[in-house]
């Protein structure tokens, strides 16, 4: 780590050395195309993508701006809804496409349609970054959730472990069981959620139970979160915190550190965890499907990163094959996730991504399994609404007061009546 | 040198500053109050947007929940201030290791002392620990839709009242010492040394204070972010938060534009009303 950080050091001392020295010589430099491209991704994460594409195409540069992820949203409306033509490429988040398609922030990529159905074969994937039927992003990234257990605790408590077969998946009536267990053997908790009180992380509950994703209507702005579903979901959800079977208080930045210390059996969390718990030599862990209920179909979240074009940009060349590089290019996709690691939507690219995978599949069982039936058959993205960011903000904060002790029917009643005012500001 | 020519030398000098006021305060006051007063997907002039948000039961309680923060926050924060100040300006054993202890959570940024207080009011955390541990009910605090408000209250006077407390340590050894000796010639008692000479001579830095703290007050915005988001149940949905996710979540500019024009008038009316309470008889203040 400490060398790398170096290395890093280095070259960005080298870096702005030759551009000092370009400066005093830039009439002789040679005319290079440069482009911007906005995320909200660290520079570790980006600057492989851009180095592979460099190397590959000399004459264009790409500079990389990065912004919080909660200010993203407010630079894209902010720059690109003003005319500005200094982003040409931004990493647009999936739910937020439609919001962005409808105002004329993001360029049609239908003309590529071909292309892109090509290298990601996957229709959800493809729904994710589409708007009233056109393609408006390249897909890039995907995610999905697992269960990790903790291998020790389970086996104290006298419990058989989960298995990792998705045909073979627990339901929640039996996993609240096992985690049951475990407490009154002495663990804290028995499960949280890794991203407790987020919309992205609790809709496959209610989607599982059949109640649907909480918006209906042509143009998904209209609220259905008051159905008996919905309720008796809402409700189930609290009782986990009412009971003490999961924990009160806990921010999502916190969840991980409970599972890593062994004060809670089960963790709801994506692929990305891995990562953390495996730099943790004493955490014996294992993955399995994430549960559902009894009576309905399994379900998972889904939905990440996409790469799209700002229809002002003045290289709109350039944008292109920088945005098709690290989408479409199998070797352009897999030094996007070089540092960070995301799952690919790109076919040919996810293979070499399953075989990194398939190394971890002795000791914790295989995640790629899951990862790769789970993104096929049972994902469903968040509801394609221009409505959604506002749905998302007040559905967290239901979920927040749900957990914290607010009966449910009254949370969900109030949530319902906001989203119907906020939601009619959109219409 | 002429006149005219010292005024333009006089205005290039202070040129910077002038465009600066513009740039900075002027023009984005101007910009929001422009936008405040156009309805989202229109082109004329009106008041839906007072009206959209007059009507909103978030804004209308976050208005309220502000409202019943400020009233418990300054004068609590005040009192401590002015008492820590008292306690600091006597003769105290090891008084610089005191003051320091006090001031020292104001090097903390606000955002900091959010999240570690955060971890210390879990309800599996330290505090509840620390109260189980003297035989009392462990308590919800932060989850909890009675207390949060009043847990906000705790941490940002925790990082406040160090701060406050200096201004006020400063105005109390600037009171000149023949004043005391005067009134205890008199055969005042200690309140009445308090009463009639510490506050009075007080007026200034209690000015300041007052008018800065609510101020800043309104203004809260890190902790609520960080630890509550304004629940549970909206009971922590301070202006500024309200504001924030208006303007920059939910992508509603002409609800956060007119929010803010009235968040500005409040404040103003208030800090108009705090200067003519502390204005002594004769018209000064």
């Amino acid at each position: 780590m400490h060398g790398m950080n170096r290395r890093t050091l280095m070259r960005g001392a080298f870096v702005a050395g030759t551009a000092l020295l370009a400066a005093g010589t830039a009439a002789t430099a040679q005319d290079k195309t440069t482009i911007n491209f906005l995320s909200a991704q660290r520079d570790e994460v980006i600057q492989p993508m851009i180095e592979g594409f460099e190397k590959a195409h000399p004459d264009i540069e790409v500079i990389h701006q990065s912004v919080p992820f909660n200010d993203l949203n407010a630079a894209t409306e902010s720059r690109i809804g003003q005319g500005d033509t200094s982003i040409d490429v931004l990493h647009a988040d999936t739910p937020r496409i439609p919001a962005f398609a409808s105002q004329g922030y993001l360029l049609n990529l239908d003309d590529r349609r071909d292309v892109i159905e090509a290298a990601v074969p996957n229709a959800v994937d493809i729904e994710q970054v589409s708007y009233d039927g056109s393609i408006y992003a390249y897909p890039q990234w995907t995610s999905t959730q697992m269960m990790y257990f903790n291998r020790k605790i389970l086996e104290d408590a006298g419990l058989e472990m989960p298995s990792d077969d998705p045909e073979s998946r627990l339901t929640w009536e039996e996993l609240l069981d096992m985690a049951r267990t475990v407490q009154e053997n002495g663990v804290k908790y028995g499960l949280t959620f890794q991203q407790v009180d987020r919309y992205y992380q609790l809709q496959f509950l209610f989607e599982s139970a059949g109640a649907g994703s909480g918006l209906t209507g042509d143009d998904m702005l209209t609220p259905d979160i008051t159905n008996e579903g919905w309720v008796k979901t809402a409700a189930w959800y609290g009782d986990l915190y009412e009971n003490g079977l999961a924990p009160r208080g806990v921010t999502p930045e916190q969840t991980d550190d409970l599972f890593i210390n062994g004060e809670v059996a089960f963790m709801i969390a994506g692929p990305w965890a891995i990562a953390r718990y495996d730099a943790n030599p004493d955490l014996d862990y294992g993955v399995a499907p994430v549960p559902y209920f009894e009576g309905g179909k399994p379900s998972t979240p889904t939905g990440s990163w996409s790469v799209a074009i700002n229809p002002n940009s003045e290289k709109l060349d350039a944008a292109r094959a920088f945005a098709e590089y690290v989408t479409l290019d199998p070797e352009g996709v897999y030094l996007s996730i070089a540092g960070n690691p995301n799952t690919l939507v790109n076919a040919e690219a996810y293979k070499k991504y399953a075989a990194d995978m398939e190394a971890l599949t002795d000791k914790i069982g295989s995640a790629i399994g899951i990862i790769s039936h789970e993104t096929q058959n049972t994902a469903a993205g968040r509801p394609r609404s221009r409505g959604f960011v506002t749905f998302e903000t007040i559905m967290n904060r239901t979920f927040s007061d749900i957990r914290n002790g607010t009966d449910a029917e009254s949370a969900l009643d109030g949530a319902e009546r906001q989203l119907k005012r906020a939601l009619g500001r959109i219409k | 040198m002429t006149k005219r020519s010292a005024i333009l030398a006089a205005l290039a000098f202070l040129m910077p500053a002038l465009v600066s006021v513009f740039l900075l305060r002027l023009w984005p006051a101007a910009v929001a109050v422009n936008t405040s007063l156009i309805p989202p997907g229109s082109d004329t002039y009106g008041l839906d947007n007072f009206r959209y948000i007059f009507t909103d039961p978030v804004f209308l309680n976050s208005l309220k929940v502000t409202l019943v923060f400020l009233v418990i926050v300054n004068p609590l924060q005040i009192a401590i201030s002015l008492a820590l100040a008292l306690l600091m300006n006597t003769a105290v054993p090891l008084i610089g290791f005191w003051r320091t202890v006090i001031l020292l959570p104001v090097a903390i940024p606000q955002s900091v002392s959010a999240v570690v207080w955060g971890v210390a009011l879990r309800p599996d955390g330290l505090v509840n620990a620390v109260l189980v541990a003297l035989g009392m009910e462990p308590q919800r605090f932060l989850t909890s839709p009675d207390q949060a408000l009043a847990s906000i209250i705790l941490i940002v006077s925790w990082i406040g009242v160090g701060y406050w407390m200096t201004f006020i340590l400063a105005g109390l050894q600037d009171i000149p010492k023949s004043l005391y000796e005067a009134v205890t010639i008199d055969g005042a008692n200690p309140w009445q040394r308090f009463r009639f000479v510490t506050l009075p001579q007080l007026r200034r830095p209690l000015t300041f204070v007052l008018v800065a703290n609510t101020v800043a007050n309104f203004l809260i915005f890190a902790p609520i972010q960080i630890l509550t988001a304004g629940g549970p149940e909206g009971s922590t949905d301070l202006i500024m938060n309200t504001v924030y996710t208006q303007a920059f979540i939910i992508s509603d500019p002409e609800s956060a534009a007119a929010s803010t024009v009235v968040l500005v008038a409040v404040v103003l009316l208030i800090v108009i009303l705090q200067f003519r309470m502390m204005r002594t008889e004769d018209g000064h203040d």
